[in-house]
């Protein structure tokens, strides 16, 4: 992975961000599979469509989720969303540090303000309804023309 | 990730929208959404920052939104004393008196700032949703009282500056006049040969004025011009959720959170605006009745003990029984904790009892406090603490 610039390793649609070792939801939530498990997260255009997040409540660890289903939300003064768990399993570990930096999301959405680790119950099935990069690159193409 | 902006929502459908004649300048800085029927400004540099600025210095407001309305006639006072819940014969010349329409129930069909401007004018400014509603209302109300109603909102550009510093920034354009106006109080001054009708009054808890300037096409020059004069003291230019936060942290009242034609002045704490005297007012016995009687919900601050934030419709409980519920709440840019407003029972409103906020389905605990939220001796316009400019 060493020695690639950044616009190999993401790309962007307008001002925001679309890593390419990602896949997505249609809901703006991201996944990164990492040695069998999930590391998950909301996307860059998520975080600027909420602007300043104040408050996220994180799932439980143990908790179990289930593919496009809540597992806790993300708030900035004014809105409140919820975040789907892109894929189903059980929550292994969470990221403590937005309980006191929730701006950690949109700081770094992709790296440091990841919200959960998922130990997937059905992978390999379940990343077959998830976007890739392309496809996800392209929601957002067709949401700004919208705007 | 589903995003729900509530009222402040973001622009989708922009058919039918009005915009203020400041558009340009928020189109240009700021994130745009719709309010009230007009595409406003929801934020520029960010909420937090537009809500520090007012709190510490100074910040700018378009607020052109909202209704004004003149009501001129020799029979202009009558009208008020009858239609509203306050008494406006002996209001002085240039004096602001907050008021209430009320239905027959009590319920608030809109809460305003009336301004008399001389013995037979009164100025009023209503909020943007009601606009309409309250001149159907005041028409049907008018009679046989010698009185003109006349809607001036879009005439006349209506701009906030707000913030322990907007003093300062105001002399440098209008000379130590400014400073003079005393709070509620009104006065004329001239702005590039525009007459500008300039009140220190406002909605977010600290000293500040409001500058109503009666000719549209002036507006970019004032605008431009306070931005100018503030500019030494960081001036920021604020939107929408800044208002929201700063009125909800001095604990003000937004209609259609707090008040409805539901709601009486009396269950939201409003008495100040109400004045029983012999004078009939629309509204009159069921307000009286409330006062002598007792009523059957009344309004609270909460303040979060536990994490998370109140949200309007959330539900408030007590021992598990529910006992009222959340009218407005976001997280404090100042306190930096979840802060709200709500309607209980009234035997569970005392100051300082612990009831628990289900928020999204947790029980999250929060106390009943006083407003404002923020500490009176260090914030707000009767503070104490010298400024941090």
């Amino acid at each position: 992975m060493s020695g690639e610039n950044i616009s190999e390793r993401s790309i962007m649609v307008d001002e925001y961000e679309v890593r390419m070792d990602l896949l997505y939801t249609e809901e703006h939530e991201w996944v990164k599979v990492e040695d069998g498990n999930t590391r998950v997260g909301v996307t860059d255009y998520a975080q600027k469509s909420l602007h300043e997040i104040v408050y996220v409540e994180l799932p439980k660890e143990g908790m179990e989720v289930k593919q496009m289903k809540p597992m806790g939300t993300a708030e900035s003064i004014k809105a409140v969303s919820e975040v789907y768990s892109p894929i189903s399993g059980r929550v292994i570990k969470i990221n403590e540090r937005l309980r006191e930096s929730p701006e950690l999301v949109n700081e770094s959405p992709y790296d440091e303000g990841w919200i959960a680790l998922i130990e997937p119950s059905n992978l390999d099935e379940e990343l077959k309804r998830l976007l890739t990069p392309k496809q996800y690159a392209n929601l957002l193409r067709k949401i700004i023309e919208k705007k | 990730m589903q995003i729900s902006f509530g009222r402040l929502s973001r622009r989708n459908d922009v058919k039918n929208m009005k915009r203020t004649v400041l558009f340009s300048f928020h189109e240009k800085h700021g994130r745009i959404g719709k309010y009230a029927g007009y595409e406003m400004p929801l934020w520029y540099k960010g909420v937090i920052s537009e809500h520090m600025a007012v709190r510490d210095r100074v910040g700018i407001f378009d607020t052109s939104h909202m209704g004004r309305l003149l009501i001129k006639g020799s029979q202009a006072a009558n009208l008020l004393n009858y239609i509203s819940t306050n008494n406006y014969s002996q209001l002085d010349v240039m004096k602001a008196q907050h008021a209430f329409l009320c239905n027959s129930r009590g319920g608030v069909i809109d809460d305003f700032l009336a301004f008399k401007l001389g013995e037979n004018e009164f100025f009023l400014v209503v909020n943007a949703m009601n606009r309409e509603k309250d001149i159907k209302w005041i028409k049907e109300n008018m009679g046989s009282f010698n009185v003109a109603l006349l809607d001036l909102t879009e005439k006349v550009p209506m701009i906030a500056v707000q913030g322990p510093l907007s003093s300062n920034a105001l002399r440098k354009i209008f000379g130590d006049e400014i400073v003079k106006i005393k709070h509620m109080w009104s006065s004329w001054f001239s702005f590039n040969g525009v007459r500008t009708l300039i009140s220190r009054t406002g909605y977010t808890g600290e000293d500040g004025f409001e500058l109503y300037l009666l000719e549209e096409e002036k507006a970019f020059d004032l605008w431009d011009a306070i931005m100018k004069a503030g500019s030494e003291f960081n001036i920021e230019p604020c939107g929408l959720a800044a208002r929201d936060t700063l009125r909800l942290e001095a604990g003000f009242c937004l209609y259609g959170n707090e008040l409805d034609e539901e709601t009486t002045p009396i269950e939201a704490g409003l008495k100040f605006g109400v004045r029983f005297d012999d004078r009939e007012f629309i509204g009159k016995e069921a307000l009286l009745r409330q006062v002598r009687k007792g009523v059957r919900k009344i309004r609270v601050g909460l303040r979060m003990i536990e994490r998370g934030i109140p949200r309007k419709g959330m539900s408030i409980l007590k021992s598990g029984k529910e006992i009222g519920y959340v009218t407005s709440g976001t997280m404090s840019p100042l306190l930096k904790i979840g802060i709200g407003m709500g309607y209980v029972s009234p035997e569970y409103s005392r100051v300082g009892d612990r009831v628990k906020i289900s928020v999204r389905g947790r029980l999250a605990e929060a106390e009943i406090v006083k407003f404002p939220f923020y500490d009176k001796r260090q914030y707000g316009r009767k503070r104490e603490t010298n400024l941090k400019a």
